[in-house]
C-alpha cells in the first residue's frame, strides 16, 4: 500500500467516525443535550470538516505526489515478531502471572532481536526481574499481574 | 518564625529526610507507571511513625524529585516517566539520537531546578494572596485554559496540510477523551461494555503506547543502539549549557507557577503551554521537534514550576492544585495540620520549614542530576537487542500499574501501532496526546459553563479573566497562522 492510499483510507475512516459521533449524541439524555452532547456534536462536526478539507487537499495534490510505499517497519520480521510477542505476553499475564510470563518474554524477545550470548540474556532477565521484585513488589507494594495457573 | 523554621530544617534528621525523599522521587518519576501521587500516598502511612515535619519533608522531596525524574527516560528512551514529561520527550529524544542525551539531561536538570526554585520562592512570599486569585477561575476559564493548551497544535504545523492533519490529530485525542462516563449526567459513552473503560481511556497507557512502544517497535530495525550520530557523552562534563536557554527557563518558571496555582490544573498542561510559548518566541522555531534544548528548558521549568504553584491553594485553602498535592494534603491532615491561616501562624514553623525544604530538595536533585547525567546518558548506548525487550517490559508494567488493568496494556499496544501508522502518514502524535490530556478539562469546563450560562455562549466572553485568556489564545494563534500563510505565498511565488 502506498502512503497516499493509507492517508485516503484513514481520512475516510475519520469521516465515518465523525458521522457516527455526531449521530450518537441523539441518544444522550435530554438533560445534557445543551452541554456535553453539544460538545461531542462540535467534535463530530469539526472532525468531519477537517477530514473533508484534508481530502480536498489530497485530491488537489493528485498525481503531483510521487507514489511512495508505506513502510511501517524497516525489518518487518522483527517488528511484527516483537509485536506478536508483546500481545501474547500481555494475554498470558492473567494465566501465567507476571514473573513467569516475563521470564519467557524477555529471553525470547532478546533472541528475536539478535542477542546471542546466553549469559548476557540470563543475567539481564534475572536482573530486571529481581529489580522489579525488590522495588515494585517489596518496597512500593505495587500489585503485579497475578496468574491463575500458579 | 522563618529563622525558627530554618533551625528545625537544618538538623541531620530533616536533611536526611529531604535527601531520601528527593532521591526516591527521582527513581519513582523515572519509572513509567510509578507516579509521584502514588509515592506520596504510599508514604503517608510511613509518616505516622515520624515527626510531622520529617514526614512532610519526605513527601515534599518525593514531589520535587519525581517531577524532575520523569524527564530522564523521556529524554533517553522517549518513554515519559510522568505525563508531564511528554513535551520534554519531543525535544530530548532527538538530542539523544544525535548522541547528545547527556546535554539534554543537563538542560533538563538546570531548568527543573530553576522552575522549582522560582515556584518555591513565590509560594514562600505570596501564597495567601495568589490563592484568592486562583479562586476567581470558574468553568469558562478552565475551558479556555484547555483551549490555550490546544493552541499549541497550530504551532506544531509547518504548512496548511500539516496544519489540517495536526488539527485532525488533536480532535482525535479529544474524541478519545470522551470515552467513559459523561461528566454531567453520569451516562456511560462508547465503552462497549468494557468496565475498564468506565473511567475513560487512561492517558498514561496511551502515552506509553504512543511514545514508548511505538519507538521500541521502530527501533527493531536498528542494529546498534538508539544513538545514530557520534556519541558525545565524554565531553558532557565540560560542555557548557547551550546559549539562549535563559529565556525559556524564565518563561516556563512563570507559566508553570501560574498554572500550578489553578486548582485541578496539572504539570502536564504547564509543560505543554510553556513549550508552546517558547516555540512561538524562539529565534529558531524550525529546530523544535528536532532536538531544540530551548524546548526542554521551557517544558521542564514549566512542570517543576507547578510544584510550588500547586502548593499555594493546597496550603492556604485546602484545595489541592493537582493529584500529588491532593495526596500531600492527605498527609498534612493526618498530622493535624489543617490548611488555612493557622498553617501560617500557629503551625508556621512546620509550614515554613516545609516550604524552605523545597529549596533544599531542588538543590539536591540539581547536584544529583548534574553528577549522574553522564551515567544516565550511557543507557542510550545499550544495544537495542537488550534495551528494547526491557523497555517493552517496563512499558507493559507501567500501563498495567496505573489501574491494575490488563485492558490498559492492550490500549498501550493498540496506541503504539496506531501511532506508527499515523506518524508515517503525516499526522501529529503531539497534537493527539494534547487532545487526549486536555479533553476532560475542556469538556467539563465547556459543559459546566454552558449550564451556568443557561445555554448561552456569552459566558465565555463576558468575564474579565475569560477576556484575558482569549487575548492570550489569539496571541498564540495569530503568529503561526500568519507564518503558514506567508510560507504558502512564498511557495506560490517561486512556483
Amino acid at each position: 500500500m502506498t502512503r497516499r492510499q493509507a492517508e485516503l483510507l484513514l481520512l475516510c475512516g475519520f469521516l465515518i467516525l465523525a458521522v457516527l459521533l455526531y449521530r450518537s449524541t441523539a441518544a444522550y439524555p435530554p438533560t445534557v443535550q445543551n452541554s456535553t452532547a453539544r460538545y461531542v456534536r462540535f467534535l463530530g462536526l469539526a472532525l468531519g470538516f477537517f477530514s473533508l478539507l484534508e481530502l480536498g487537499l489530497w485530491f488537489r495534490k493528485g498525481a503531483a505526489v510521487k507514489a511512495e510505499k508505506l513502510a511501517v517497519a524497516a525489518v518487518p520480521g522483527r517488528f511484527w515478531g516483537l509485536f506478536i510477542l508483546l500481545v501474547v505476553y500481555s494475554a498470558s499475564l492473567t494465566r501465567a502471572g507476571f514473573y513467569l510470563a516475563s521470564a519467557v518474554f524477555l529471553p525470547l524477545a532478546m533472541l528475536l532481536l539478535g542477542a546471542r550470548k546466553p549469559l548476557t540474556i540470563v543475567l539481564t532477565t534475572g536482573g530486571v526481574l529481581l529489580f522489579i521484585y525488590l522495588v515494585f513488589a517489596r518496597l512500593l507494594a505495587v500489585p503485579l499481574p497475578a496468574g491463575t495457573l500458579f | 518564625m522563618i529563622l525558627q523554621a530554618l533551625h528545625e530544617l537544618l538538623t541531620p534528621v530533616s536533611l536526611l529526610a529531604i535527601f531520601i525523599g528527593t532521591t526516591s522521587g527521582i527513581i519513582v518519576g523515572g519509572m513509567p507507571g510509578l507516579t509521584a501521587t502514588m509515592a506520596v500516598a504510599l508514604l503517608i502511612p510511613v509518616t505516622f511513625a515520624l515527626q510531622p515535619l520529617t514526614g512532610l519533608l519526605l513527601m515534599g522531596g518525593v514531589y520535587c524529585g519525581a517531577m524532575y525524574g520523569g524527564s530522564i527516560p523521556a529524554i533517553l528512551l522517549r518513554t515519559p516517566g510522568t505525563p508531564a514529561a511528554v513535551a520534554t520527550a519531543l525535544e530530548g529524544y532527538p538530542l539523544t539520537q544525535q548522541g547528545r542525551g547527556g546535554l539534554a539531561l543537563k538542560v533538563s536538570v538546570v531548568a527543573s531546578f530553576a522552575g522549582g526554585m522560582f515556584s518555591a520562592f513565590i509560594l514562600l512570599l505570596t501564597a495567601p494572596l495568589l490563592a484568592t486569585f486562583a479562586l476567581k477561575f470558574g468553568p469558562p476559564e478552565y475551558f479556555l485554559l484547555a483551549l490555550l493548551g490546544l493552541a499549541g497544535i497550530v504551532s506544531m504545523a509547518e504548512d496548511e496540510s500539516r496544519l489540517v492533519k495536526a488539527l485532525i490529530s488533536g480532535l482525535l485525542g479529544l474524541v478519545m477523551a470522551v470515552v467513559g462516563t459523561d461528566p454531567i449526567s453520569g451516562m456511560l459513552r462508547y465503552t462497549m461494555g468494557i468496565t475498564d473503560l468506565y473511567d475513560g481511556i487512561a492517558f498514561m497507557p496511551a502515552l506509553i503506547g504512543m511514545f514508548s512502544i511505538s519507538q521500541m517497535l521502530e527501533l527493531t530495525g536498528e542494529a546498534g543502539g538508539i544513538v545514530t550520530g557520534e556519541p558525545q557523552l565524554d565531553r558532557l562534563k565540560r560542555e557548557p549549557l547551550p546559549p539562549g536557554i535563559g529565556k525559556p527557563i524564565a518563561l516556563g518558571s512563570i507559566v508553570g507557577t501560574i498554572i500550578g496555582i489553578l486548582p485541578g490544573e496539572g504539570a502536564t498542561i504547564a509543560a505543554f503551554v510553556s513549550y508552546n510559548i517558547a516555540r512561538r518566541r524562539s529565534k529558531k522555531p524550525e529546530l523544535f521537534g528536532k532536538g531544540n534544548p530551548e524546548g526542554i528548558a521551557a517544558a521542564e521549568a514549566g512542570n517543576n514550576g507547578c510544584v510550588g504553584g500547586s502548593l499555594v491553594p493546597t496550603l492556604t485553602l485546602g484545595i489541592p492544585g493537582n493529584s500529588v498535592a491532593a495526596a500531600l494534603l492527605g498527609g498534612l491532615l493526618i498530622h493535624g495540620l489543617i490548611p488555612g491561616p493557622e498553617l501560617f501562624t500557629r503551625y508556621g514553623v512546620t509550614t515554613y520549614a516545609f516550604i524552605l525544604s523545597l529549596f533544599i530538595a531542588n538543590v539536591i536533585f540539581l547536584l544529583l542530576g548534574l553528577f549522574m547525567a553522564p551515567y544516565f546518558a550511557r543507557i542510550s548506548l545499550t544495544p537495542t537487542a537488550l534495551l528494547i525487550p526491557v523497555v517493552c517490559l517496563f512499558s507493559v508494567l507501567g500501563s498495567y500499574a496505573m489501574n491494575n488493568s490488563i485492558v490498559d496494556i492492550f490500549i498501550a499496544l493498540i496506541c503504539g501501532l496506531a501511532a506508527i501508522v499515523l506518524q508515517k502518514t503525516g499526522f501529529s502524535l503531539g497534537a493527539l496526546i494534547l487532545g487526549l490530556i486536555l479533553g476532560p478539562i475542556a469538556e467539563t469546563g465547556f459543559a459546566q459553563a454552558l449550564i451556568m450560562g443557561h445555554g448561552s455562549y456569552a459566558i465565555f466572553f463576558n468575564r474579565p479573566q475569560a477576556v484575558i485568556l482569549w487575548l492570550i489564545i489569539l496571541l498564540l494563534l495569530v503568529p503561526p497562522l500568519v507564518q503558514i500563510y506567508q510560507r504558502r505565498r512564498r511557495r506560490s511565488d517561486t512556483a
